[in-house]
This record gives C-alpha cells, sequence and structure tokens, in this order.
C-alpha cells in the first residue's frame, strides 16, 4: 500500500466503507434537525439585528457628543457594527444561502432567496461558491477559490515577475475581499483574453451592480446623511466596520483551503469520481481551527471547514457535534484531520503567500489520490 | 353572502406612503421589527392571529383567526391553507372554514384532531390566544350560488361537517330560502360538533332538518339515529330523494358510498373527500424501487413506486411544498421532464415529458426527472 505523509492511500473497499460511514453519521445529523436548530438560526438572525442596530446607532448619536465621547462612540459603533455584518455574511448568510436551513420551510431562511448585507449578490455566490467551489473544491482550473485568480498560493499555479508583489496584493485583496468576492464570477479576465465583449460583460454585471450601489448608498450615503453635521463620523465608522467584515472574512477562509498540509488537485481527478472520492477529497482540501463557541459563530462555523465541506446543507451548528466523529473516522482509515489555532493555521497561509510570490515547483504529486484512480 | 375585506391588522403596504419608502425596505427586515411588535404584523406575508380557542367536541377545536391584511377572502364551503411551524418545520394543511366571515374579517376554522396528524395535532393540542399562523390559498367549488333555492341535503360524515357547517350558517344568516335537510353522522356523541346552535337552529327555524346519526354509540336519545349510510337509512330519514341537491362531505368510502345511493335520483350530487378513496389498482408486485431525479436541488434519490411522490420525498428528508395532499389545491405541483407517473386516485398514467404532476396524488411508475 502506498502511503503519503500524511494519509493512507485507501482501497477500493476501504474507501466504500469510509463513504458509507462519513453518509450515516449524516443520516443521523439530518434525522434529528428539528426545534432547537430552528431556533439557533433565528437567534442568529436575532444577533445579526440587533447589532446592527446597536452599532449604527452608536454610530449617530456619537455624531452629537463632545469629543471624548465621540471617539468611544465611534470606535464602539464601528466594531459593534462590523460584528454585526460578520454574523450576518457568516453565520446567518453563508449558511442559509447553502440550503442548510431550507428543511424549515420558512421563506425567511430559504436558501434560494436569502440576500445579504454584502456588495456581491447572493445569486452569483450560489454560483461560485455553492456549486463550483463545493463540488470541484480545490480543483486547479475549476475551483476560483484557489487564490480567486489574484494570488498564487500553490507551485502548480504559474509564476510570472508580477506575482514578486504577491505580499501586497494580498493586503488590498484582504481589505477589499467583498469586491473581490462580488465580481469572482464575472471572470473578468475573459475580457482580456477576447472570450466575451466588454458589452456582454456589462450586461452580466447589472444585477451586481445594483447591488453594489444599493450598498454604497445605504452605508455611504444614507446613513451619513441622517447624522447631519456628524456626516463623516458616520461615513468613516461604516468603512471601518466593512473593513473589519473583509478582513476577518478573508483570514477565515484563506485559513480553510490554504494551510500547509491541504493538497490540490489535477483536473482529472473529478473523472469518475464517486461520492466516497469526494469526500475524501473535502477532507484533504479543508483545514479546520480549533477554538470555542465564540469562534465558532463568529467564523460562521468555518471553523469546522471540514465538516462544512463534507456536509455543506447540514446546519452548521451541527457540525460542532459532528466534528469528533468525522475526526474519528479519519484517523481509523489513516485520514489527516487538518487542524489547529487560528494563529498557527493563519501563519501558515502567510507563509504560502510569500513562500510562491517566489518561483517554486510542484512537489512530486501526492500518489495517494492518483494512485487508486488507477 | 361573500366575505368582506379583512380589517386591517397590518400597517400600510398599498398606500401612496408605502410606495415612496417600498424601494428602501426589506420585506424580511420589516417583518423582523413588527414582528417584535405584534407577530401578526409583516410587509407582505399573509399572517393571522389565533383570537381565541374554544373546545368544540372530544380531540375537536375551532381556532378564531383574525388575517392580516394580506390574507385573501374565503367564501363558506371552502378551505384555506393553514401553516404553522411543528418541530422546527413548516407544516402546511388545509381547513375548511366553520363560520361566514363577516366584516372584521374574522375566519373560524375547526380541526379534528388526526392520530399522527402533524399540524392538527399542534394546532388542537398546543396553539393558544395570541400565536400565529400563516394563511394561504383558499379553494373549493361547494360554495353558495347567488340565489339559493329548492330543497337540499347536506350528507356530513365526521371532520365532514365542517364545510357544510358553515353552508348552513351561510343559509341561516340569508333566513334559510331553502329547504335543508342535514344527515350527520359520527362514531360517538362526544364527537358531535355545533350540535347545541344545530338544534336550535332546528327547532326555530321550520325550512331546516336535522339529523344525528351515531354509528358507534351503544344508547341513543331520541333524536339520534344509528348506522351507516345506506339506502334504507336514507329512505327513513330523508324520504324521497328526487328532486334534492346534495351536498356530500367525509371520508372517501363516505363520500363514494353516498354518491353511489343518489346517483341518477337526485337532481345534482356535489361531494368532498377528506382522504383519497383506495388506489384504483395497485398490484403489489408491480411495486419497485424508481429513481427520481431533482433538478433544481440537484439530487437524485429512490423512492418505493408503491407510495406517493409527496410522501417518498418527504421520508427522504426533502420538505416540499405541499398543502391538502388530496389533490384538489394544487400546492405541490411541480413539472416532470420525463418518466410515467400515474394518478393514486384514478390510475391514469402520464407518459407525457414536460408535464406538471401534483406530488401529493402520483406515484412513479418508471425513473423519472422533476423540476424541484
Amino acid at each position: 500500500m502506498s502511503t503519503t505523509s500524511l494519509h493512507r492511500t485507501l482501497n477500493a473497499d476501504e474507501l466504500q466503507h469510509f463513504g458509507a460511514e462519513i453518509d450515516a453519521l449524516r443520516a443521523r445529523t439530518v434525522a434529528d434537525l428539528g426545534a432547537r436548530d430552528a431556533r439557533y438560526i433565528r437567534n442568529i438572525l436575532k444577533a445579526v439585528r440587533f447589532t446592527e442596530v446597536l452599532g449604527r446607532g452608536l454610530l449617530l448619536a456619537g455624531a452629537f457628543m463632545p469629543a471624548p465621547w465621540l471617539t468611544a462612540a465611534w470606535l464602539a459603533g464601528a466594531v459593534i457594527l462590523g460584528i454585526s455584518k460578520i454574523l450576518d455574511n457568516m453565520e446567518l448568510g453563508h449558511n442559509v444561502i447553502h440550503g442548510q436551513f431550507d428543511w424549515m420551510g420558512d421563506p425567511q431562511f430559504n436558501g434560494k432567496t436569502f440576500e445579504w448585507d454584502i456588495v456581491g449578490t447572493s445569486d452569483s455566490w450560489r454560483k461560485t461558491h455553492n456549486f463550483r467551489h463545493h463540488t470541484y473544491t480545490n480543483v486547479h482550473g475549476m475551483d476560483d477559490d484557489i487564490g480567486y485568480g489574484v494570488l498564487r498560493l500553490f507551485p502548480e499555479q504559474p509564476w510570472s515577475p508580477g506575482r514578486l508583489g504577491q505580499p501586497l496584493y494580498a493586503l488590498i485583496f484582504a481589505l477589499l475581499f467583498q469586491w473581490g468576492v462580488a465580481i469572482q464570477d464575472l471572470r473578468v479576465g475573459r475580457l482580456f483574453k477576447g472570450r466575451i465583449t466588454g458589452k456582454e460583460l456589462g450586461r452580466q454585471f447589472a444585477p451586481t451592480r445594483r447591488k453594489m450601489v444599493r450598498q454604497l448608498i445605504k452605508d455611504y450615503v444614507f446613513f451619513p446623511l441622517l447624522a447631519g453635521p456628524g456626516f463623516f463620523t458616520v461615513f468613516t465608522g461604516n468603512l471601518i466596520a466593512n473593513g473589519i467584515r473583509n478582513v476577518w472574512t478573508y483570514t477565515v477562509i484563506f485559513c480553510g483551503h490554504f494551510t500547509t498540509d491541504v493538497e490540490t488537485f489535477p483536473k482529472s481527478i473529478v473523472k469518475n469520481e464517486t461520492r466516497a472520492h469526494w469526500y475524501v477529497r473535502q477532507v484533504r482540501g479543508s483545514s479546520n481551527l480549533s477554538g470555542g463557541f465564540l469562534l465558532n459563530v463568529m467564523t460562521g462555523n468555518l471553523s469546522h471547514q471540514i465538516e462544512h465541506h463534507l456536509f455543506p446543507d447540514v446546519p452548521a451548528n451541527r457540525y460542532v457535534d459532528m466534528a469528533p466523529a468525522v475526526r474519528e473516522i479519519c484517523a481509523r482509515y489513516g485520514q489527516h484531520y487538518n487542524t489547529g489555532s487560528m494563529t498557527r493555521q493563519f501563519s501558515q497561509v502567510l507563509w504560502r503567500i510569500v513562500r510562491h510570490a517566489f518561483p517554486s515547483s510542484p512537489a512530486k504529486l501526492h500518489p495517494s489520490l492518483q494512485a487508486k484512480r488507477g | 353572502m361573500s366575505a368582506t375585506a379583512p380589517a386591517s391588522s397590518a400597517p400600510p403596504t398599498s398606500g401612496p406612503l408605502a410606495r415612496l419608502v417600498a424601494p428602501l425596505i426589506d420585506p424580511s427586515v420589516f417583518d423582523f421589527w413588527a414582528g417584535l411588535v405584534n407577530p401578526a404584523w409583516s410587509w407582505a406575508r399573509p399572517l393571522a392571529r389565533v383570537v381565541a380557542r374554544r373546545i368544540e367536541a372530544l380531540d375537536t377545536v375551532t381556532l378564531v383567526l383574525q388575517p392580516n391584511r394580506h390574507c385573501g377572502k374565503v367564501k363558506p364551503g371552502q378551505h384555506i391553507n393553514v401553516s404553522a411551524e411543528v418541530d422546527g418545520r413548516r407544516t402546511t394543511r388545509s381547513y375548511s372554514v366553520t363560520n361566514v366571515p363577516g366584516r372584521d374579517g374574522r375566519i373560524e376554522i375547526t380541526i379534528k384532531r388526526v392520530e399522527g396528524g402533524k399540524l392538527s395535532t399542534h394546532l388542537c393540542r398546543d396553539v393558544r390566544a395570541g400565536d400565529v399562523v400563516e394563511l394561504g390559498l383558499s379553494f373549493g367549488d361547494m360554495t353558495l350560488p347567488v340565489h339559493p333555492q329548492g330543497q337540499w341535503l347536506f350528507l356530513a360524515a365526521g371532520s365532514g361537517i365542517t364545510p357544510l357547517m358553515s353552508l348552513t350558517r351561510a343559509l341561516a344568516a340569508q333566513n334559510m330560502p331553502v329547504d335543508l335537510t342535514l344527515v350527520y353522522w359520527v362514531k360517538t356523541r362526544a364527537e358531535l360538533c355545533f350540535v347545541r346552535e344545530l338544534r336550535a337552529l332546528a327547532a326555530s327555524q321550520p325550512r331546516f332538518k336535522l339529523h344525528l346519526v351515531l354509528t358507534h354509540e351503544a344508547d341513543r336519545l331520541a333524536d339520534e339515529a344509528q348506522g351507516f349510510i345506506s339506502h334504507e337509512q336514507l329512505a327513513s330519514l330523508v324520504g324521497a330523494l328526487s328532486g334534492k341537491q346534495v351536498f356530500a362531505c367525509g371520508p372517501g368510502g363516505f363520500v363514494d358510498t353516498a354518491r353511489a345511493l343518489t346517483a341518477g335520483v337526485a337532481r345534482s350530487f356535489m361531494a368532498e373527500g377528506f382522504t383519497p378513496s383506495a388506489p384504483a389498482s395497485t398490484d403489489p408486485a408491480a411495486i419497485t424501487t424508481v429513481r427520481v431525479q431533482l433538478l433544481k436541488s440537484g439530487r437524485a434519490l429512490d423512492v418505493s413506486s408503491g407510495q406517493s411522490l409527496l410522501v417518498a420525498l418527504e421520508q427522504q428528508g426533502l420538505n416540499p411544498a405541499s398543502g391538502c395532499r388530496m389533490g384538489i389545491c394544487h400546492t405541490c405541483v411541480c413539472t416532470k421532464h420525463s418518466g410515467t407517473t400515474q394518478d393514486i386516485n384514478t390510475g391514469d398514467q402520464d407518459t407525457e415529458p414536460d408535464t406538471t404532476v401534483r406530488l401529493c396524488v402520483s406515484r412513479a411508475c418508471t425513473d423519472i426527472t422533476l423540476d424541484i
């Protein structure tokens, strides 16, 4: 049996059993869904709404306070609004849009119609994320989330001298993350390669443009104008809040697939891939963050990236209970369960950003997934 | 006699002010904050608040609902889809209105608890005044004509009394323009609904006659009959059927018998059955496992061809939109792209591609593809 340093190669029989055990874990979790999960997501919605009002309220009120109070209210308002946007985008929006709560039948939590407080439309997200990223996770040329077309994070991606500026691009991309995600589905590169006309691209951009304008007016015109003389207090507060959300979501998401030990795959892997193969690929292509309840909520449970990739449409609040079982199954089948503190995982991401700014060449392909495909 | 516009219990959404602010409003955000003040307030959703709860009979409860302005009108004799959350899952069933909706728009539904019934158990046991339910489409053709006349015969079995009670009340409100006889079958006396009101109406209104029939009660009172519906029983209670307009409501088997007994004799026959009649022909040997491909959700499920698609999908953990579960409200209709389905009620097979099927009364005979 050939092995890599981290993952044992599974024979056909083992693979089938691994898949069956993951399926069984899913089935017993789904069978238990009910009022507890409905209550959880409603509480998250409440938290989003109340923190938004509190954050915006503090920014507004701060504009009318004397100087020392102004700074305190401005800072608290911006941070709380940032937290509200993080909760809205991650634990609420991302999970609801996955259809995790469709079983409730409540139109408010319907994955097909939910819209979130971010410049990207949920429609384009459903395509780039729910379909492409989750189906073709970490497959070069199919999963656009590998570096988002901006960064070179794996040696399999082509190097060019322009990559030397990558640490700077990475920083700018972090600050503007929501904008990058919003236009991801447009694949603007097609324009330069002559695969699409500017007019057609403009047509495809229209829904996102409408959403962007709406978000810009809300955060940088409507609420600042409400403050009257405090226009700039609210304007800058909202800017900070959006920035906090951008940097945090970027950090969490990068920790999910770009740590040192994650694997990426060639296109050939998806040919005739069984569900069990797909499970194995999700485990090898994802990495978790270890932490408690607060980290789970604030990362939208992407701290359980492995569980999320195995069960993208199971309510995320269940991942914490499923994780020990997944970890135990992985251990029995010799599959490395990639987890660590946020500091550890993100420093590995930063190293990738720096390392692959310079030329690098792929190590010999991991034989583990290749071998069993025969 | 139709219902008047429901009284307002929701903020304005159609006035000039509402049109002005509408582009600024996210309905779900509005609903969240409005719902904290009054759970029946919504920007666009048809919600109704339970304002009273009455025990009507054994395992039977009447809920008085105050709809908000987004709810449609409903006429006596019609059903309305009612949705509530049971263990986190929104569950929809249709119930007959039992009152004559008046100026305040209030409607009453009378629910008999069905053993193992998710929503009926919830509505009968858990729901209290102040709770909110969502209302959906109202439907049903068993409504009053503009000028009711002639001799009418209502045949009600069990919870089949509900649409016929609202029609009886509507006729009473018009000072009984027809000669009406109501025959009402129940198993035991404790299950009789509305009995005091019906007796009082029979006493005061010479054109209204009431016959109560108990099928499973050992002793009976002077004005109670016994036994299942039969030719002899109808003859002794009602007399000649000729010239009578018959409305029957009850379980599928009861309605089939009522139809057979009155066919060709009565002037007309209208009916609603609560449970689908037994399948025309389900050869047990023909039941196999078929694959149902769901296009929108991208899933493929293996289900038994012996059950309705709705039940099969629900058993797989899906929650497709559904309502009456008897094939009349069309809430669960979806497009079938390929494969053969069979109507459970009629036995008709459908092999055409790209036709609509009602999940609740269709079974898959072959592998099929659905647009859900």
